[in-house]
């Protein structure tokens, strides 16, 4: 067995063992794959059934889970909610994780995968990377006509 | 209208998200979707090898004992169980009557990939390739994921 605690560093190492065998645009294959077979029975199904509040409890499930440090909020009547990743758990074990290497692109699958779910219910995503090599990013997401 | 704002420490939670199982899982089916089995068990060694080099120093350095404290954290961490027997420094069993990933794969209504055995066989054979020892998987139930597993000297 592969713990869930040993996760992260299988994720990663997947994505390059993906890309030695078949190149970049093969491992943004395997994130679309993974985005419709891992959420569309959580984040999606939370947001059709909720709306924006959806996103409020897909999130607040994984991130405590996933010991994240981070801030959330949500507004209902405004339509948008807000995580600010002050330090991704996953990132961040990839970076404490001295023996390996983290694949290079590795933050780009919650693009990938988020966006693939929110963008065709009509909800606008926003994700900024800019300090991803710090464990950081700031993530929007707007309800349809906000 | 649902309004509401959180702030959480990495401190204030454990760290452990079972749903990471499934996620695993995928990725194993992608691969045997896309490149056959071969490069399930390709994959599981490239991992083995890299990630657990820390594991193989060890187990080079202080025997099967490195092995059985691997085990115990990590099962620990799952919140399972797995009950293990040492021969002196020759020989380790282990027994795991439910295994925490495939149960937490099925609870959630997914089947766990064709190949989910081989993160057990092919990891822990991979740990043992170089070293005094071997990994033996004895036994293995694809439906609960109930194992017996032995490590030995060669």
């Amino acid at each position: 067995m592969i713990s869930c605690v040993e996760f992260i560093p299988a994720y990663s190492e997947l994505f390059k063992y993906i890309e030695k065998k078949d190149g970049k645009a093969a491992v943004i294959e395997f994130w679309k794959y993974l985005s419709e077979k891992y959420l569309s029975d959580t984040l999606k199904k939370y947001v059709e059934e909720d709306g924006i509040k959806g996103c409020w409890k897909y999130w607040s499930h994984s991130l405590n889970e996933e010991a994240a440090d981070f801030e959330m909020c949500v507004d209902e009547e405004q339509g948008v909610f807000k995580i600010d990743m002050i330090k991704c758990p996953s990132k961040s074990i990839l970076m404490e994780t001295k023996h390996i290497e983290p694949y290079r692109d590795y933050c780009e699958h919650c693009d990938w995968l988020y966006r693939l779910i929110l963008e065709p219910l009509g909800y606008s995503y926003e994700v900024d990377m800019e300090e991803c090599d710090k464990a950081k990013c700031r993530l929007t997401v707007r309800a349809p006509g906000k | 209208m649902f309004k509401d704002r959180i702030r959480r420490m990495a401190s204030d939670n454990e760290y452990l998200h079972k749903d990471f199982h499934m996620a695993l899982n995928n990725g194993l089916d992608f691969l045997e979707e896309r490149y056959g089995p071969g490069a399930v068990v390709e994959y599981l060694r490239d991992f083995a090898d890299t990630y657990h080099s820390v594991l193989k120093e060890d187990l080079l350095k202080r025997g099967l004992r490195a092995i059985k404290e691997y085990l115990e954290e990590i099962y620990a961490k799952e919140k399972s169980s797995i009950h293990i027997s040492m021969n002196g420094d020759d020989e380790l069993t282990a027994v795991v009557e439910k295994c925490p990933a495939v149960e937490h794969i099925r609870k959630n209504n997914n089947e766990p990939s064709k190949h989910y055995i081989e993160t057990t066989r092919t990891v822990y054979k991979t740990i043992c390739e170089n070293t005094p020892y071997a990994f033996e998987l004895m036994e293995y139930d694809k439906l609960s994921g109930k194992s017996k597993m032995r490590f030995f000297r060669r």
